[in-house]
């Protein structure tokens, strides 16, 4: 199959899986519906009569506003682990590593001790001050990397990533045993969830995601560049200083509003990039839109298993994601291998 | 074409290559030699831009540090020794990266027909289109550094660095290679330094021979000369033509 058509097919089941998240819960929709929901709610195209306003109303501010959240974030954080894996040469490597993931626990865990929130921002105060102190755990990371390495390689980005990564992680302990009342809270943040999440949220992540996106498209010639190395990226023409800068930028940025919105959950940003290549080959121009999409794909399903299936109570969707995850990568990887 | 003047570089505080002097000619193939650790890879890539460094390194009277990574790669190439292969590029694409500087930038990068010609003739004359769609981490070591020859010929330099490039290949194929670079120097305005262990082939296809010694620069001469020169077997600790003598006669 060629590679376009591969695209299109992860389009349509993007789409589909969508429509399931949205068809299934603790009142089953059937999928004509939910097409003639979404479409009345896109398109402008009339009701039928027997679809009742509840039915409506639940398949599109409820369910459908929390998939296109959870497909949103996946797709942010396969695309994102796909930037990583290349540009710091690394299969394991992802912005998780580089201490987004602890960063931005930190900065939510220091406004819910504080219960400090800008009025400006209202309850996003607490997404906010999580992107920006992943942000900021990775700017430092990055910059010290720079400043000790002038060749900018990508095993000193890991080790400076992971040094900052176990500091602001130990700082997270402290606040956790000092405020052992909001202890709690913090480690549900940090589960990840897509509970109680309406359009609002999406409409701030989807800008996020896209722009992301067409940043990586726009470098994915250098990205398979930089897969070679930094030297050999150089001498075939990248300035690759600023390139890498300005990949690791976006890849944090993408996780970064992931982690903000909806917790950490991990294993997607590693998984999704492996999976793809298998399929798709490396180069990325294919491999960053289709990894966004399965991401996103495989965020929607896992946030669906775990919102049904000890219903009405809900599991983390971090847990599913590892669950399902680990078994179906280890299926596709070592089945190509042998 | 090429110009070295009390050129000092290295990594971090410490100086590798020591006031390093050089000039390279157009149509020459350059051997640089010398024992394992005195510099020679070094001076590729302070050579290719890669490192900074004291001193002028001028490219047809440009200043090298201050050329831009496209116009550098446009004149210089370098062919480092074989690195690790993570991801499955094509062979195919993996010899078309090395047009990345000839191409339009954007979200769709169009690959032109001049693109695709360049590229199937320099796989056909390393002996890889056959393999063209084969992954890159599934190639034998030497397919991979013909590989990454196809790629540095199809960037079109007027300068190709190889950093031992024959390390990985069979003899035929080292003939092959050494072979394509003298046909590919003919044509005007072209040079290749290459770091070479064995002194055969140096002494057979070389013009200029360079022996670096801790970091710098020992004899400079006509390869010929070079190669014989006595202090080619104080600065190996080993008496090279007699070596060279007594193998030749084991094949007699």
């Amino acid at each position: 199959m060629q590679n376009g058509l591969k695209l299109l097919t992860m389009l349509i089941l993007s789409f589909l899986c969508l429509c399931l998240a949205a068809c299934i819960g603790s009142v089953a929709v059937p999928v004509s519906q939910v097409i003639k929901i979404v479409a009345n709610r896109l398109l402008g195209l009339p009701l039928s009569e027997n679809i009742s306003a509840l039915n409506a109303t639940v398949v599109w501010n409820l369910r459908m506003a929390r998939a296109c959240l959870a497909f949103l974030a996946g797709a942010a954080l396969a695309a994102s682990g796909t930037v990583m894996q290349s540009v710091l040469r690394n299969p394991l490597a992802s912005s998780y590593t580089m201490g987004v993931s602890s960063g931005a626990s930190l900065g939510a865990a220091i406004i819910i001790i504080s219960g400090f929130s800008l009025p400006i921002l209202g309850r996003f105060t607490l997404p906010a001050a999580g992107l920006l102190a992943g942000l900021l755990t990775v700017f430092l990371a990055v910059s010290l990397a720079a400043k000790v390495d002038k060749g900018f390689s990508g095993n000193t980005i890991i080790l400076t990533g992971m040094v900052f990564s176990l500091f602001v992680n130990a700082l997270l302990t402290l606040i956790a045993y000092f405020f052992q009342s909001h202890t709690r809270n913090i480690l549900l943040w940090q589960m990840g969830t897509f509970a109680l999440k309406d359009w609002s949220y999406v409409y701030l992540l989807f800008p996020i995601v896209m722009i992301g996106l067409i940043l990586l498209l726009y470098h994915s010639r250098e990205l398979d560049l930089l897969t070679f190395g930094e030297e050999q990226a150089a001498v075939m023409g990248v300035e690759t200083t600023k390139v890498k800068w300005r990949l690791l930028s976006v890849a944090a940025a993408l996780t970064g509003s992931a982690v903000a919105f909806c917790g950490v959950i991990g294993f997607i940003d590693l998984i999704a990039p492996h999976v793809v290549r298998r399929w798709c080959g490396a180069s990325h121009r294919w491999v960053v839109p289709v990894s966004a999409l399965f991401g996103g794909c495989f965020m929607v399903l896992a946030d669906m298993v775990a919102r049904t299936i000890i219903s009405p109570s809900e599991l983390p969707v971090g847990a599913i994601t590892a669950l399902i995850g680990a078994p179906f990568f280890a299926y596709i990887y070592f089945k190509r291998r042998k | 074409m090429l110009q070295l003047n009390h050129l000092n570089c290295g990594y971090d505080t410490e100086d590798v290559i020591r006031d390093v002097s050089l000039q390279i000619e157009a149509g020459k193939i350059v051997c640089l030699f010398g024992p394992n650790g005195c510099g020679k890879t070094t001076l590729l890539k302070a050579i290719a831009g890669l490192l900074p460094y004291r001193g002028t390194i001028r490219f047809a009277g440009v200043e090298v540090a201050k050329m831009k990574r496209r116009d550098l790669a446009a004149n210089i190439a370098l062919m480092s020794q074989v690195s690790d292969t993570y991801f499955d590029y094509s062979v195919y694409d993996t010899v078309l990266l090395g047009r990345y500087l000839y191409g339009s930038k954007g979200f769709f990068p169009h690959t032109s027909k001049a693109d695709e010609e360049i590229v199937r003739q320099c796989l056909e004359e390393v002996d890889l289109w056959q393999v063209k769609d084969q992954p890159i981490t599934e190639l034998s070591g030497g397919q991979l550094q013909r590989v990454f020859l196809a790629r540095t010929f199809v960037q079109e330099p007027r300068l190709i660095l190889l950093d031992e490039p024959t390390n990985h290949l069979d003899l035929k194929y080292q003939l092959e290679l050494i072979e394509r670079l003298r046909t590919w120097c003919q044509r005007p305005g072209r040079a290749v330094i290459g770091v070479l262990h064995d002194l055969n082939l140096a002494l057979q296809f070389a013009d200029q021979a360079v022996l670096l010694q801790a970091g710098s620069v020992a004899l400079d001469g006509e390869a010929k000369e070079v190669l014989q020169n006595p202090m080619v077997t104080e600065v190996f600790g080993i008496d090279i033509k007699s070596y060279m003598q007594k193998s030749l006669l084991k094949w007699q």
